[in-house]
């Protein structure tokens, strides 16, 4: 650790994984209520449950991007984070105003979390990911704010590195897609249409560029590889990045009431978003491959070719598998999309968290990597979830084909119930697998905890 | 001629001009519009009469006017890259104030086409043929808006004398792109307005 | 002249690339907009079908359901809920008629969610009128 002030970081990523394991075990319950329906009823319902899944994830992402931003901006401008007491003071706001909605969820019916924070002033509460009552929403602004200025204010008197560049147009539009979430029409197509100018501008758009930014980091670091080179690629694998994807939100735009030409432009280029994650992994490979050093940080660089191939894989391939407007017209809704979900999530976002808590806690712990034996149970832990998530993704991709041909290709159409009891054997195999993925988890944790010989930061 | 044989030979075999990164971007741009042009193929042949009908519509005089302006816009900008192999940066900056003045003339004869279009109730939800040749057709009419900042800039910096006979990557990077614009008009322009 | 990769170039396609394609997404957006209001009959969202949408959403019927392919995988697609049931008195009396303490078996639990009578109306105004959206055939067949 090149500056003191990096260590802001550290609670910031503890936070995250922390809500991390939180996220699995709701995933956990959500499996089994999927087979056995009254589990936890009425204490949890899943619609419960899934909102705390789902919140978690998006919550402990953002914990990890702010972590990694306050860790890298000082170190790429060469200069002490602007203010530290802010960066932490901003840490307990966002932890407990956190905390105090997955509790609001649990404990109070939302239609009345709904009547105490006062969505009937401004209801934008009840979409897809963005339950959060309206004052957590404020809080998120006022969170993402205060970081932005700070990692700002950090950059602009510091060295102006591509890196810090793409990170901070990443936040900033993280921060401003968001404000279409206080946007809620009673027009539902409009709604539902700018809705996804939050979400698909997030996970599509401006979160590929922190995604671009963190893994160019760590790769510059763990590789030695020349800073102009990795740059370059970085800036022309996000502009590919932003090409396809822009325009490739018409994938959301076929079946909502929205313009039928929109079947064609999101066919086109959502047809094309896998190229920037297929350049992505052999971008990786290509670095690691012409590494001018050896970092003595292997599960690291593991992290980090994981998170190309695996982001590849699920955002490129099992994005491709249903973007097609004739075939998501069978599968839209599906438990195809649930797969594809899952894998893009881990691929891309969980992998790449990772890989920057991989890197930095070691050093912000005085080391430039932890003991082999450490290391070696970080590996197997790494094994473990990504084998893990590849068997839930092909569970639940089974489960949704199957559910497609019985309820919808089929002469004679199953309702949606008996079609779900077909295919409960899909479930199982996906709540068992995903106990091996908490395995994982616990392993990694662990990981954290396990001494031995260790080489000192340089 | 001339110019183009001076465009082969300064080249090593396999090395395109310009900086690679364009090349990438012109990769994508051809694959965005080869994926619509195969679109339109499709949807043409699950439509023949829709198509053939409303393709009596189009103004096939503007768009083959439009065509000649391009190809010769095109026929500019390599004279562009000739005289900076020469060194000349002026003479280069003039032959891409030309290429620009005749993009410049194919932005005015399509907005004439789109009004009519427009005026005649014509729109993206009109059917079929029309949301294709509406979308290629502002689709390209962007690209070249955008091809025409990118030869502006190259311009620009020519007439400071930013580029050498040695080291002008520069040019060659902003032809190669305008030289795409070009070439998806060609084959926009029979694909659309005249094969049936 | 050797072959050059520039980063200034590789960032100049970034900025100019991604603004370009901003601007195609601004483009049919406006167009979209004026197409919509053919597609989603806007002029029968009625004051109880805006009330529907908000009963929709105080009680996160999204959380387990699917709206127009849209929510979570968990239960039944409701955009067509309106058609499949043919009207709206079974979608109230599903809705008013589930057991708090859960049904017996371990099938899947809708909760119940105690809303009033004009609740009720209002939350069958807004899926009817939803039912009505242009959603280019979808889905596929009645049972979503």
């Amino acid at each position: 650790m090149q500056y003191q002030s990096q260590a802001v970081a550290k609670p910031y990523f503890i936070a995250a994984i922390g809500l991390f394991v939180g996220q699995i075990l709701f995933g956990l319950i959500m499996g089994l209520q999927y087979v056995m329906g009254d589990f936890l009823f009425p204490a949890i319902p899943f619609n419960v449950a899934r909102m705390v899944h789902t919140n978690l994830l998006i919550v402990w992402l953002l914990f990890g991007f702010m972590g990694a931003a306050y860790y890298i901006i000082p170190e790429e401008s060469e200069h002490e984070l602007f203010s530290p007491k802010l960066a932490l003071l901003m840490f307990w706001i966002f932890l407990v105003a956190g905390a105090a909605t997955i509790v609001g969820y649990l404990m109070v019916p939302y239609a009345a979390l709904a009547k105490y924070t006062f969505n009937d002033l401004w209801p934008t509460m009840g979409r897809e990911f963005l339950e959060q009552p309206l004052p957590t929403k404020l809080g998120i602004v006022v969170v993402a704010l205060a970081m932005l200025f700070n990692i700002t204010m950090t950059a602009l008197k510091g060295r102006k590195t591509s890196i810090s560049i793409v990170l901070l147009m990443g936040l900033w539009g993280l921060a401003v897609f968001f404000l279409f979430s206080f946007y809620n029409p009673s027009n539902l197509v409009l709604d539902k249409y700018f809705w996804w100018w939050t979400v698909h501008l997030w996970v599509e758009g401006v979160w590929e560029l922190i995604l671009g930014a963190l893994l160019a980091f760590v790769l510059i670091k763990v590789t030695g590889v020349d800073r102009e080179i990795i740059e370059k690629w970085l800036y022309l694998i996000i502009a590919m990045t932003l090409i396809t994807g822009i325009v490739g939100m018409g994938h959301h735009y076929f079946w909502i009431g929205t313009p039928e030409y929109w079947q064609w432009f999101g066919s086109v280029f959502s047809a094309l978003e896998p190229i920037p994650f297929f350049m992505m992994t052999v971008f990786a490979f290509n670095m690691v491959n012409r590494r001018r050093r050896e970092h003595p940080n292997k599960a690291a660089t593991l992290w980090a070719l994981g998170t190309g191939v695996m982001s590849f894989l699920g955002a490129g391939v099992w994005g491709f598998l249903h973007t097609l407007a004739p075939v998501n017209f069978y599968t839209h809704g599906t438990q195809i999309t649930a797969a594809h979900g899952h894998m893009a999530f881990y691929g891309a976002y969980v992998m790449v968290v990772l890989t920057i808590i991989s890197y930095a806690m070691p050093m912000m712990r005085g080391r430039a990597a932890n003991s082999e034996k450490s290391q070696v149970l970080e590996m197997w832990s790494f094994w473990m979830m990504t084998v893990s998530i590849v068997f839930i993704t092909l569970f639940l991709t089974a489960a949704g084909i199957l559910q497609v041909w019985l309820q919808r290709v089929s002469t004679t159409p199953l309702g949606f119930m008996a079609a779900q009891d077909q295919i409960t054997l899909f479930y199982w195999m996906r709540e068992f697998t995903g106990l091996i993925f908490l395995t994982g988890l616990v392993l990694y944790i662990i990981s954290f905890f396990v001494g031995g010989e260790s080489k000192e930061a340089a | 001629m001339s110019t183009q044989t001076l465009t082969l030979d300064s080249h090593k075999a396999g090395t395109p001009p310009g900086d690679l990164a364009i090349w990438f971007f012109i990769f994508a741009e051809l694959l965005a519009f080869g994926i619509f042009f195969l679109s339109y193929a499709f949807a043409r042949a699950h439509n023949v009469e829709l198509f053939n009908e409303s393709q009596q519509h189009l103004n096939r005089e503007s768009g083959a006017v439009n065509t000649v302006v391009l190809i010769t816009s095109s026929y500019f900008v390599v004279r562009a890259v000739a005289a900076i192999r020469e060194g000349l940066s002026r003479q280069c900056a003039h032959w891409l104030a030309g290429a620009i003045g005749l993009g410049g003339v194919f932005l005015v004869i399509k907005l004439f086409e789109f009004h009519a279009k427009f005026s005649a109730g014509i729109s993206l939800s009109t059917n079929t043929f029309y949301m294709f040749y509406l979308s290629l057709t502002i689709f390209h009419f962007m690209h070249v808006i955008l091809g025409m900042v990118i030869l502006a800039a190259v311009m620009l910096k020519a007439r400071r004398g930013g580029y050498s006979a040695e080291h002008h990557t520069g040019v060659e990077t902003g032809a190669s792109y305008w030289h795409m614009v070009d070439l998806l008009w060609i084959i926009l322009f029979p694909l659309v307005y005249v094969i049936r | 002249m050797s072959q050059a990769f520039t980063k200034s170039m590789a960032r100049n396609i970034f900025f100019g690339g991604s603004t370009f394609f901003f601007l195609l997404l601004v483009a049919l957006t406006f167009d979209t907009m004026q197409v919509l209001p053919k597609r989603d009959h806007r002029e029968n969202i009625t004051p109880a079908v805006e009330r529907g949408k908000m009963v929709w959403e105080k009680n996160n019927c999204i959380g387990c359901h699917t709206l127009l392919g849209e929510g979570a995988y968990y239960a039944p697609e409701l955009g067509n809920v309106y058609a499949r049931r043919g009207g709206g008195d079974f979608i109230k009396a599903w809705i008013k008629s589930r057991p708090a303490e859960g049904t017996p078996g371990n099938r899947r639990q809708m909760p119940q969610f105690n809303l009033t009578d004009q609740e009720l109306d209002d939350m069958v105004a807004f899926l009817k009128w939803t039912g009505e959206i242009n959603t280019a055939k979808w889905p596929p067949n009645i049972e979503g």
